[in-house]
Formats: C-alpha cells, structure tokens, sequence
C-alpha cells in the first residue's frame, strides 16, 4: 500500500493493495483523462469512415468493412472504456467465452447457408441445389 | 481481518463520505468486489448471446434477401441513427470519466459525468421516439403489422421485393430491446447519482459505479454493430 500513483486510493482501500502502473490486472486501474479522451476521438474518427465507407460500393466487401472497423470500435470500447486491458483474467474469460460461442453459430449458420446444396452429389436434387431464397421462392405447385 | 463470520467489516471512507459496510458473507471488501464483478461479467455475457440471436437472424435473412435489406436500410434516416452513435459514444466517455472520479472519490465531478451520461441516454431516446413516430406514420411496422399504403413512396421502394417486412421485424425487435436497455441504463444512472448525493461512492468502496458503468458499456457496444447493419446495410 505504499505506491505513489495510487496514494489517494490505497490510503483508504480495505486492502487493494498495491499496484504498479504497466502490470495492474487488479481491476482497479485508474485510466488518464488524455486517454479515455483518445478512445473517445478515435471512435468519433471511425464512426464518420464507416459511414464515409458506406458511400462506395465494394460489392461483398461493404459488409467485411463495416464489420470490421465495428469491431476494432468494438475492442477499444472493452478494453479501454471497460477496463478489460486491465481487468483480472476469469472476468475476461467469462466475458469473451460469449464471443466465442456466437461467433461458432454465426460460423455455423453461414457454413449452412453457403454450401447448401454443393456437398453431397448423391442429394443433388434441383431443390438442393438451390439457394434458400430461390427454394421459398420456387413455384412448387407443378406444370 | 476475520475472526469469526459474525464480524462486520467497515471501509473506512475519505472525509465527507459514508463507509461501506461489506455484506456479511464477504471476507473482504476486495473479494465482495471481484465476486459482484465477476457476477455482472456473466450476465453482460447472457446479454451478449439475447442479442447475438438477433445478430444470426440477421445474417441469415441478410443473406437471403439481401435487396430488401438494402432498400428497407434506405428508408431509416441515417443521420439519426447518426446522430444517436455520437450521442451514445460520448456517453460512455462520459461514463467511463464518471467511473474514474468515484475511483479517486472526487463526489461532484463524478456526478456531474453521471449527468451528462443521463441526458445523452435521454437525447437517444427522444431520437428514437422521432425515429419511431415516422415509421409507424408510413406502415414501416414489424412482421404482420407492415402494411404499406399503395402508390406512397414507400411502396414504391419495397413492393417488388420479398418480404420486405422482414428488415422491419428485425428493426423493431434489434432497436427496441436496444432501446430498452437504454432506459434500464437511466434507471440505474440515476439510482448512482442518488447514492453519489448520499455520499455513498469514494476509492474504498465504486463496486455499484463500476458495474452500472459496464452495463452501460456493453450498450454502447451493441449499438456499434446495429447503426451500421441496420443504418447502412451493406
């Protein structure tokens, strides 16, 4: 309880104890101003090119990019405005396991959708073969 | 510190300020922290699979009639939706500020960040109560209450499409638990500025600022992936 920085903290914590600047996975870190301020500008920064971005059309691309600067957005939210950078490791673990699992179903739900009807010859009937969208939009009523 | 499960153990707090008195099946005010900590991680978790089932079904009808996505896109104001990004980004900056006075039990900077964390959260939701409004005038509603009025502009857009209500199902579904969330987050905004007038938050004891301020995070976080997809569907 003898750190500097964390005087005004340890003089009357009950028994955080002490922390030093670069290592502090306490979940008690206490950020600067300048940098909660330069998260703030850097997110303003990116949501203007997410939307400039949106202007052009990259074909399939639109959807990586925006995903893509979402979720560096994302990461600087987490780690720096909820202190995740900071913060103990079963906290990030129980937090980023969710990720996990979603990004499994998302995974999952797009293998489906995009290998429907490609992979197994033997059931290569006309509506395996065809996209989600062209089956419900088939006209099944028969001539 | 602990001699028996009957003590109580009292944070001493900075001058002017009340001490906690940590709840008496806690051996310590760190482990009553880490462990009210860990408990909300969770649930911010469970918050994070409710809103990534919304996320998949996006994708999935995304994929399927991508048209009627873009163009159902085209007809919300992307300026509002704009707008409500800078409102509730500069929120969390101000929250996280809010987080960090009650850490160096600075009381009226901390509640001053709270306040303006509160009226940016309140200008998100008179946005989305404009937002609203308008799309309920031109029949832009969820699943069976879409309904367009022939010859209006928007019929026009999204007639020739299919299922066009579909983007507004998942509109209305993603934006209002959203939205929900937001008035939860004012809610508990205000329940820590009361504690703040009482002097309840200083350096010993922020367990109730920290956790709200997470909550309040993750919504921010939500919204950074649903401005985008619903705003500028690619």
């Amino acid at each position: 309880m003898t750190s500097d920085s964390h005087a005004a903290q340890a003089s009357h914590d009950g028994g955080h104890g002490d922390h030093s600047e670069h290592n502090d996975h306490s979940g008690h870190h206490v950020c600067s101003f300048q940098l909660f301020a330069g998260v703030f500008f850097a997110l303003l920064i990116l949501t203007i090119i997410t939307v400039a971005v949106s202007r052009f059309d990259f074909g399939g691309f639109n959807m990586i990019i925006a995903m893509a600067i979402a979720a560096v957005k994302a990461s600087l939210v987490m780690s720096i405005f909820m202190h995740m950078r900071w913060d103990t490791a079963i906290n990030n673990i129980a937090f980023l396991s969710s990720i996990l699992f979603l990004s499994l179903l998302f995974l999952f739900i797009l293998a489906d959708y995009s290998t429907r009807g490609d992979t197994d010859p033997i059931l290569a009937t006309p509506s395996m073969q065809m996209k989600p969208a062209e089956y419900y939009q088939h006209d099944w009523s028969g001539h | 510190m602990s001699e028996g499960h009957h003590d109580l153990i009292t944070i001493p707090a900075p001058e002017g300020f009340v001490p906690h008195q940590v709840a008496h099946h806690f051996d310590s005010v760190e482990k009553e922290f880490q462990s009210c900590k860990l408990g909300f991680w969770l649930f911010l978790a469970t918050e994070i699979l409710l809103f990534g089932g919304l996320f998949a079904a996006y994708i999935y009808y995304h994929d399927l009639y991508p048209e009627s996505f873009v163009e159902g896109g085209k007809l919300l104001n992307w300026q509002l939706g704009a707008l409500n990004t800078v409102l509730l980004l500069a929120s969390s900056w101000t929250m996280a500020l809010g987080v960090r006075s009650a850490m160096l039990s600075e009381k009226s900077k901390m509640q001053g960040y709270l306040f303006v964390t509160f009226l940016c959260a309140g200008g998100f939701m008179v946005v989305k109560y404009i937002e609203y409004s308008g799309k309920i005038a031109h029949g832009l509603l969820p699943g069976y209450f879409f309904g367009l009025e022939p010859g209006s502009v928007y019929a026009e857009a999204l007639g020739h499409l299919p299922y066009p209500n579909l983007f507004f199902s998942l509109y209305w579904t993603m934006t209002g638990i959203h939205g929900f969330h937001v008035l939860v987050g004012m809610i508990l905004i205000a329940w820590l500025m009361v504690g703040g007038a009482k002097n309840r938050f200083h350096a010993g004891y922020y367990m109730p600022v920290e956790i709200v301020g997470l909550y309040w995070h993750l919504v921010d976080l939500i919204w950074i992936f649903l401005f985008p997809l619903l705003y500028l569907v690619p």
